[in-house]
């Protein structure tokens, strides 16, 4: 398989307010191949804008090498751009204009004449079910219609690579479901897509692989399910709601494995020795110490797991609420 | 993936962005009518303050108006170029602009379609100013004089419009608006714009000279004051060319580095 975007010791600085210098991407090295969808985790403020801004020639790297469809991204930016399609984070359409005008603006943009532009305009309007809105102005559209033109807007010259930054980040459930769709649909069409997300569920479900950032290094990368096995073992959920028997607790908990970070109204997170489902041994022992355990489960990794694991933190405390399933 | 553009569809981009531009003066004409009137008000508000300056010695005319209307098609460009520099500034903070940086299309037509738009937008705020100017009394400039006043109006507006976008590409803010609007406005207050050159002080004279809105206003105003003649027209073009390169280099300039910043 060919990489179809390469990335080596990608660095990009900028100035701190405090007056010094911070790497918002720190050296990251990557490779996505063709036909892969690649998700990019990470909570905000990790560094993945700044990096998709240097992968589709809007930023220039620091220091570092990438190449995107075969094309170095400083010295081939006009190559780079023809290839690819793009759906950044926080780019406005123009309310003065409807959905029908822009993507035909669009068109235009890359190079495709009168007749076709409006062809191609009434295809991806179909294709994103906006048919109905397109002689609206912009200024009209809902968040999911916005972000579905947007969408249309980087597939009019059929692009080989897709790049989307937190393409759902704000979208209600069935909106984010719909472009779930679409961006699977793409990618069965042959697109490779480069999407970032704070979403664990997001990168769960669309994602072939899925690179972890955090404070603009790659902490970990590989399929889903490979990153969720490398956690391994369960983990034990325990909640003692006596503040007086949390000491105790904790060197009993600490005794059988590692204390992680538990999620907000849980008060022990213990990651359970490779093999060990049961937790039965472990009330018991809390009870004969004295100590009374007033809830307790079993939880199956998750994404979020790894990204503890990984940086010592949650990804963030909705994602973490959310992310744990109990075993029943 | 699409082949290289060729000239053609070039030119018809930028007529997709110059039709975009114009989308702020056909979709929301409330916000545009300041910048339209403008140039009229002043024009009629400086006529009736200070008329019978005319009939001071140096002026080529014994009317103020033929003296003063020519300065509305200056002031004209003026804001219609800001105001370019402005709503570019605004798109780069929205991201708009960040779309266009994304397609293949040459640099050279995403500037085109920026200036262009300011040169076709000039023509109503000129127009405003012709029509009231007959109603209150001006005399008819000629054909020839009328053609310089709207070619002048547009080219000076493209001129205005390439250095703010310019700026607005350095600053990428809606903060550097003063900077935009106040260099067209600096450059007029330094001209002859209320009473002939002979008649400034002799600090204003100076710059007078080397200003280049000096000339280009001189070669409005001959078919209004007087006729037109090659003498008082070939220094107006040179200070246009002049501020056309210069301005067009200044912009080229900060849309190359917009990407390798
Ligand atoms: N133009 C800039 N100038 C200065 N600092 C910047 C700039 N762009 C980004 N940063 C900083 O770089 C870091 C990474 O930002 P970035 O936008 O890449 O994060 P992100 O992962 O996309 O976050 P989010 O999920 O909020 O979009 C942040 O600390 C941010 O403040
Ligand atoms: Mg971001």
């Amino acid at each position: 398989m060919t990489p179809v975007i390469e990335v080596e010791q990608l660095v990009r600085e900028f100035k701190s307010p405090s007056g010094g210098s911070m790497q918002a991407v720190a050296g990251v090295d990557l490779a996505v191949n063709e036909g892969e969808v690649y998700g990019f985790l990470g909570p905000n403020g990790a560094g993945k804008t700044t990096l998709v801004r240097m992968l589709v020639t809007l930023l220039r790297p620091s220091s570092g090498t990438a190449r995107v469809a075969g094309f170095d991204i400083v010295n081939e930016p006009g190559s780079v751009r023809s290839a690819i399609g793009v759906t950044l984070q926080e780019a406005a359409l123009d309310p003065l204009m409807t959905g029908f005008e822009l993507l035909q603006l669009q068109a235009t943009l890359h190079g495709l004449r009168k007749g076709a532009a409006s062809a191609k305009a009434d295809e991806l309007l179909e294709r994103v079910d906006l048919v109905r809105a397109k002689d609206a102005r912009l200024g009209t559209y809902s968040g999911g219609m916005t972000r579905r033109l947007d969408l249309a807007m980087s597939l009019i010259h059929e692009p080989k690579v897709l790049f989307l930054d937190e393409p759902t980040t704000g979208l209600d459930p069935i909106s984010r479901k719909v472009l779930w769709d679409e961006v699977r649909a793409l990618n069965h069409e042959g697109t490779t897509v480069f999407l970032t997300t704070q979403y664990l569920e997001e990168a769960d479900a669309l994602a072939d692989r899925v690179g972890i950032i955090a404070d603009g290094k790659l902490v970990a990368e590989d399929t889903p399910e490979n990153l969720k096995a490398d956690i391994g073992a369960a983990r034990l959920e325990v909640t003692i709601n006596d503040p007086a028997s949390h000491a105790k607790a904790r060197e009993i908990l600490g005794g059988h494995g590692r204390l992680l970070k538990p999620r907000s109204g849980v008060s022990f997170f213990l990651q359970l020795p490779p093999g060990d489902t049961q937790l039965a041994p472990y009330v018991i022992e809390l009870d004969q110490a004295g100590v009374t355990v007033d809830r307790v489960d079993l939880v199956e990794p998750s994404l979020d797991d790894v990204f503890l694991l990984k940086t010592g933190h949650h990804l963030d405390a909705d994602a973490a609420d959310a992310a744990p399933t109990p075993v029943p | 993936m699409i082949a290289k553009p060729s000239f053609i569809e070039n030119l018809q981009l930028v007529w997709a962005l110059v039709r975009r531009g114009l989308n702020e003066i056909l979709r929301v004409p409330g916000a545009s009518l300041p910048g339209v009137i403008a140039p009229t008000i002043f024009m009629l508000g400086t006529y009736s303050i200070f008329g019978k300056l005319a009939l001071l010695p140096g002026f080529d005319t014994s009317d103020y108006l033929d003296w003063i209307l020519p300065v509305g098609f200056v002031q004209a460009a003026a804001f219609t170029g800001a105001a370019t520099g402005v709503n570019l500034a605004r798109d780069i903070e929205s991201g708009w602009f960040d779309r266009m940086l994304l397609a293949p299309a040459p640099r050279w037509v995403v500037l085109a379609g920026l200036v262009c738009s300011a040169g076709i937008r000039v023509l109503m705020p000129s127009s405003l100013l012709i029509v009231i100017g007959m109603s209150v009394g001006l005399r008819w400039p000629g054909a020839t004089g009328l053609i310089i006043s709207f070619v002048t109006a547009a080219l000076l507006a493209a001129v205005m419009a390439f250095w703010s976008c310019g700026l607005a590409m350095k600053f990428r803010s809606q903060d550097a608006a003063p900077l935009m609007q106040s260099s067209g406005f600096m450059l007029m207050q330094l001209t002859a714009v209320y009473a002939p050159i002979a008649l400034l002080a002799p600090w204003l004279q100076t710059i007078a000279r080397v200003n280049p809105f000096t000339y280009v206003l001189d070669a409005v105003r001959q078919s209004y004051i007087s006729t037109i003649s090659w003498q008082d027209t070939w220094p107006g073009i040179v200070a246009m060319v002049g501020m056309l390169v210069a301005s067009a280099w200044f912009a080229v300039w900060r849309i190359r580095k917009m990407n390798t910043a």
